[in-house]
């Protein structure tokens, strides 16, 4: 259906539109300026993601005595050690099930959302009232309201739940998202709405056939952005759980801090055993989500 | 239309995703106080992880257990930082644990004030055997206003100046004895390319012990004990105009290694530039040995770490041997627990809490618990040099004081905080240092 | 049957630009409308109830009136807070803003190499708050940081120390953190260019510089304002990596809105008056995000597409 409308909207406004893609242009003339830049931003970038990781495998002992940018001559895998045996593996089961739990309504609901505030926001009171809600949440620091939120989850009885972590992250991805997705639905040319209701198509059925597509950039980038969020989120889980089964990982760090100082090779060991699944995802799922990227607007 | 029946499955198929991710998620409970099983009498204590505290509070909890086994208590650990913040929003919620851990002092008085923790006087008197086998000063920060709210446990922590005795043979000089030899010194070190003093300025507070050291011994215990009781313009003592212009005298001197304001303690990077041999002094809790012993490779194996207390300062009225610090932890009860988990929380502190078997841990791992008469145990232990010094430390001082961020009211400490860390960069004077204070006493 | 059927009454003529009646799509709003009220707003009501009571956070809560109001409104501190915070925002919106517009369109492209750097770039964006001011202090610390280790000396400053460094130090470490962010949603903008306007251009003879400007920057108009409203209003309440890094310090230099909003509340003990931050700190966050969409054009519903 979505390469119907592209050849549809092609044939519509672009007479001169050959269907090839955009690196032939591109190759004629190596781009230097942008080669070097981009390696200098590639040294920033890494230089501490190295330091992480060559400091990782070095004991708390060396890691002062050697300097900070030479690999340890005596890699240690201690500190990978002990992370795992302080019960990485659960704390990992419990940020997968608070990140899905929140990213999958957290997305969905926004863009069942911004579709409507989009569609029907210049008609209807209500959704641009919405709409101001939602600016305004942008905003909201969640140091401040999470007493309020505490007391609500304690009488709901959720205290001390996976659930307690969701519902509130939930709550504070929607404005953002709210904003990215209606941006973006905005740039979907009105005719192809207009085609799709002459077709008799619901609205329910314009959201997925249409918008859904079309948008899947913007998705993306909101799956993206609040799945980080929550995966890293910290103080939502310390005051809503306490039980040391429902830990997610950024409370892991705990473990290797004590009350006047850190374990730093471990507590990075740590982090690089949080960021590497999620690297991992974001590898190999980018060659999907571009592809679908240049599916969507006749280029 | 076929379409519309794999969205609709599509979406279905979210939805059942997210239910189940969402059920997997579980039920729970009505808040953290509510005891996790167990009879009626089940308690719950909440502390600070990190080697050793955490196995050893642990196994003390564990033992208490196993001999009453009717009414357990369950631990929950938590890290420092975040342990504040949690602790605070429990007991603002009225969902404290029954036994509280902390730090006694301020926040012990705002716990006071709000009517959440138990007063202990009474208990304490009728059982005065727990009490009396107890350093006497380290109830100093349990008592407010006349009565004891905490049962002081586990250690104490003096500041101790510490030194690298590598750097003093290499200009050939000795520790100093008063203010006016530390001065001496500076110069010298500075030459030799050794920072005199290492500094962790930017956590503050390592700058805040300082002052401690210097209010005391140039204008006595009574200086603080003013500010601590809440008496107006009690920091306008002349003591303090004196030890705060010493201070920037030092900073002025380059005393402190340089770019102390970027160096955390939180990561032991200032230790490190003891045993590293880049500064030649430290002033700094004592439980940095622990940290020393296992990180500095040999430095404090070879015998070339020294300990003393705080030098006198020529003409001061503070008694020299006074010394600050942690004097202890502190447990108090939760008012708001039940008879039962009250009268639970008083056998352990009662049994279990620095029984003989803590005790024993306690000092295995390095440290000095606030237990009366137990000198003959150091011996035995590898750092009994270390040890026995920190006890007698002390044991013989005629003051204690509480490091003041514990002392005061949190209102206050931040206050503190701050303006410390801007004294020491130099940026403000002595008298608005303490016109800011003064402002915020008995907040 | 002969009888012409009604048309259905979907196909209404009047064909408003936005199609659709507002009851067929205003439910599609409820469930986010829901959610958000439960724990967004219900809470901000809490926090605004709050600012007009005493609370130590662990006492009774004693109604105070305009009491916490006054003393926030009058506290020199406050001022402060609001110039560090405003200079946060607009400078990291200095920095990142081109950078990212700039690392967007290059990884736009869809060269091989510039996937593999797509990657390494966007691990900053992985790592949590208290994980990348962790390694910052340590690479920041004079004697076995950055400058000690690579021996360059004018990185050994006192980065943490001094007032201008500090700042400059915070807002070099967020950009190094959000700038995959906001180059991941300019790179989703640029591929929505369509690639027609390019290759006219190409054939007119337009350079690649002129073509970034006279195409690129103009078509992405709303990506910018979207990202733009997001670095703004986002670095309102920015407090995790602040917090670690600085706490505020030195002094209060870098003692933006949200960290003055903590220690007011969690560490002096002060709820009322951080509640007040709090709803001063909402207040600002919905008139810039206002304030962003009218600087974007009055009209949110015009696509940038037309006449593409």
């Amino acid at each position: 259906m979505s390469t119907t409308l592209t050849r549809a909207t092609a044939a519509a406004g672009h007479p001169r539109h050959v269907p090839q893609p955009n690196t032939a242009r591109r190759t004629r003339r190596p781009n230097w300026p942008a080669g070097i830049a981009s390696v200098f931003w590639l040294v920033i970038v890494v230089v501490p993601i190295y330091w992480i990781l060559i400091t990782s495998f070095k004991t708390q002992a060396n890691y002062f005595s050697t300097n900070p940018f030479v690999p340890p001559t005596e890699p240690t895998l201690d500190n990978y050690r002990l992370v795992i045996e302080n019960d990485f593996v659960g704390y990992f089961v419990n940020s997968v099930i608070v990140a899905l739990g929140t990213v999958v309504p957290a997305v969905l609901f926004s863009f069942m959302a911004a579709y409507a505030i989009v569609r029907a926001g210049n008609r209807s009171w209500f959704l641009r009232g919405t709409n101001w809600l939602f600016l305004m949440g942008l905003a909201i620091p969640l140091q401040a309201t999470i007493i309020p939120v505490y007391l609500i989850i304690i009488r709901l009885r959720m205290y001390d739940t996976l659930l307690a972590i969701i519902l509130p992250s939930i709550a504070f991805a929607i404005p953002l998202s709210v904003l990215v997705l209606a941006n973006f639905i905005r740039d979907v040319p009105k005719e192809l709405f207009e085609s799709m209701r002459m077709d008799g198509a619901t609205e329910w059925g314009t959201l997925w056939h249409l918008a859904f597509p079309l948008t899947r950039p913007a998705l993306v980038t909101v799956t993206i952005y609040n799945g980080l969020s929550v995966w890293n989120g910290f103080l939502l889980p310390l005051i809503l759980t306490q039980n040391p089964d429902r830990r997610t990982l950024p409370l892991a760090l705990w473990t290797f801090q004590g009350q006047f100082s850190i374990n730093v090779p471990a507590v990075l060991a740590s982090v690089v055993l949080t960021t590497l699944p999620i690297l991992v995802l974001y590898a190999l799922g980018r060659r999907q989500l571009l592809s679908g990227l240049t599916a969507g607007f006749g280029k | 239309m076929d379409r519309s029946i794999i969205s609709r499955r599509n979406f279905l198929g979210l939805t059942a995703g997210a239910a189940a991710g969402v059920a997997l998620a579980g039920c729970g409970s009505s808040g953290p106080s509510s005891g996790t099983g167990g009879g009626a009498g089940a308690a719950s204590y909440w502390f600070l992880t990190g080697a050793p505290g955490e196995g050893i509070r642990t196994n003390s909890v564990n033992r208490f257990n196993k001999d009453n086994p009717d009414t357990k208590i369950t631990a929950t650990t938590f890290q420092n930082d975040a342990y504040k913040t949690k602790i605070k929003t429990a007991i603002g919620a009225g969902e404290a644990p029954t036994v509280i851990w902390g730090w006694g002092g301020g926040t012990l008085r705002s716990y006071v004030q709000a009517g959440q923790v138990e007063d202990l006087t009474s208990w304490f008197d009728s059982n005065a055997a727990v009490k009396d086998r107890l350093f006497p000063s380290s109830f100093g920060a349990a008592t407010i206003d006349g009565k004891i709210y905490a049962m002081p446990c586990e250690t104490v922590q003096p500041i101790v100046l510490f030194y690298d005795k590598r750097a003093f043979d290499k200009i050939k000089a000795d520790p100093p004895q008063t203010w006016g030899d530390v001065m001496d010194l500076v110069p010298k070190f500075n030459a030799a390319n050794i920072a005199p003093f290492s500094l962790g300025g930017q956590s503050r507070w390592t700058n805040m012990m300082w002052l401690e050291f210097m209010f005391d011994r140039i204008g006595g215990s009574e200086v603080f004990q003013a500010v601590f009781d809440g008496q107006q313009n009690a920091w306008s003592h002349p003591a303090s105009i004196e030890a705060l212009t010493k201070i920037q005298e030092l900073v002025k001197a380059n005393g402190f290694i340089k770019g102390f304001s970027s160096i955390t303690a939180d990561s032991n990077a200032d230790q490190a530039l003891l045993y590293t041999g880049r500064a030649a002094m430290m002033l700094h809790g004592t439980w940095t040995y622990g940290g020393m012993a296992a990180d500095g490779g040999d430095f404090v194996s070879g015998g070339n770490l020294g300990y003393m207390n705080f030098p006198a300062v020529d003409g001061g009225k503070g008694d020299p041997s006074d010394t600050v610090g942690n004097p202890g932890q502190y447990l108090s009860i939760s008012a708001k627990a039940t008879a039962e988990q009250k009268e639970t929380a008083k056998k352990f502190f009662a049994t279990a809490v620095l029984s003989d078997a803590e005790v024993k841990e306690w000092i295995d791992a390095g440290a000095v618990p606030i237990v009366k008469g137990t000198e003959g145990q150091y011996a035995s232990s590898k750092d009994a040099d270390f040890l026995t010094f920190v006890y007698n430390t002390s044991a013989n001082a005629k003051n204690f004081v509480q490091s003041w961020d514990q002392a005061l009211s949190p209102t206050a400490a931040e206050v503190l905080l701050d303006n410390i860390a801007q004294l020491f960069q130099l940026k403000i004077s002595p008298q608005q240092w303490v016109d800011n204070m003064n402002g915020v006493i008995g907040k | 049957m002969t009888a012409l059927a009604p048309p259905a009454p979907r196909r209404s003529p009047s064909a408003t630009a936005s199609g659709g009646r507002s009851g067929s799509v205003a439910w599609m709003a409820v469930p986010a409308l829901a959610m958000f009220v439960a724990f967004g707003v219900i809470p901000l009501l809490g926090v605004l109830a709050l600012s007009f009571a005493e609370w130590d956070g662990i006492g009774q809560i004693r109604p105070a009136g305009f009491e916490s109001w006054r003393a926030v409104l009058t506290d020199p501190g406050l001022p402060h807070a609001l110039w560090v915070t405003f200079l946060v925002m607009a400078l990291s919106w200095l920095v990142q803003t081109p950078l990212s517009l700039l690392i967007g369109v290059f990884l736009a492209g869809r060269q091989r190499y510039r996937e593999i750097l797509a990657v390494i770039y966007f691990v900053p964006l992985l790592l949590s708050s208290a994980a990348i001011a962790i390694t910052y202090k340590a690479l920041l610390d004079p004697n076995f940081g950055l400058g000690a280790g690579l021996g360059i000396p004018l990185l050994t400053q006192d980065w943490l120390g001094r007032d201008a460094l500090a700042l400059g130090t915070v807002i070099f470490v967020v950009s190094w953190q959000f700038i995959p962010f906001h180059s991941l949603i300019y790179q989703g903008g640029v591929r929505q260019i369509p690639g027609t306007l390019f290759e006219a251009a190409e054939i007119d003879g337009a350079g690649r510089v002129r073509q970034f400007f006279n195409i690129t920057l103009p078509q992405l108009k709303y990506t910018i304002i979207t990202s733009s409203t997001l670095m703004v209003v986002g670095s309102l309440t920015f407090f995790d990596l602040i917090f670690v890094l600085t706490a505020g310090g030195p002094g209060d230099a870098t003692r933006v809105l949200a960290l003055d909003m903590y220690k007011r509340g969690f560490q002096a003990n002060l709820m009322g008056p951080a509640s007040a931050i709090a709803v001063i700190l909402v207040l600002v966050g919905l008139a810039l995000a206002l304030l962003l969409r009218r600087l974007g054009g009055r009209d949110g519903g015009a696509s940038q597409l037309e006449g593409a």
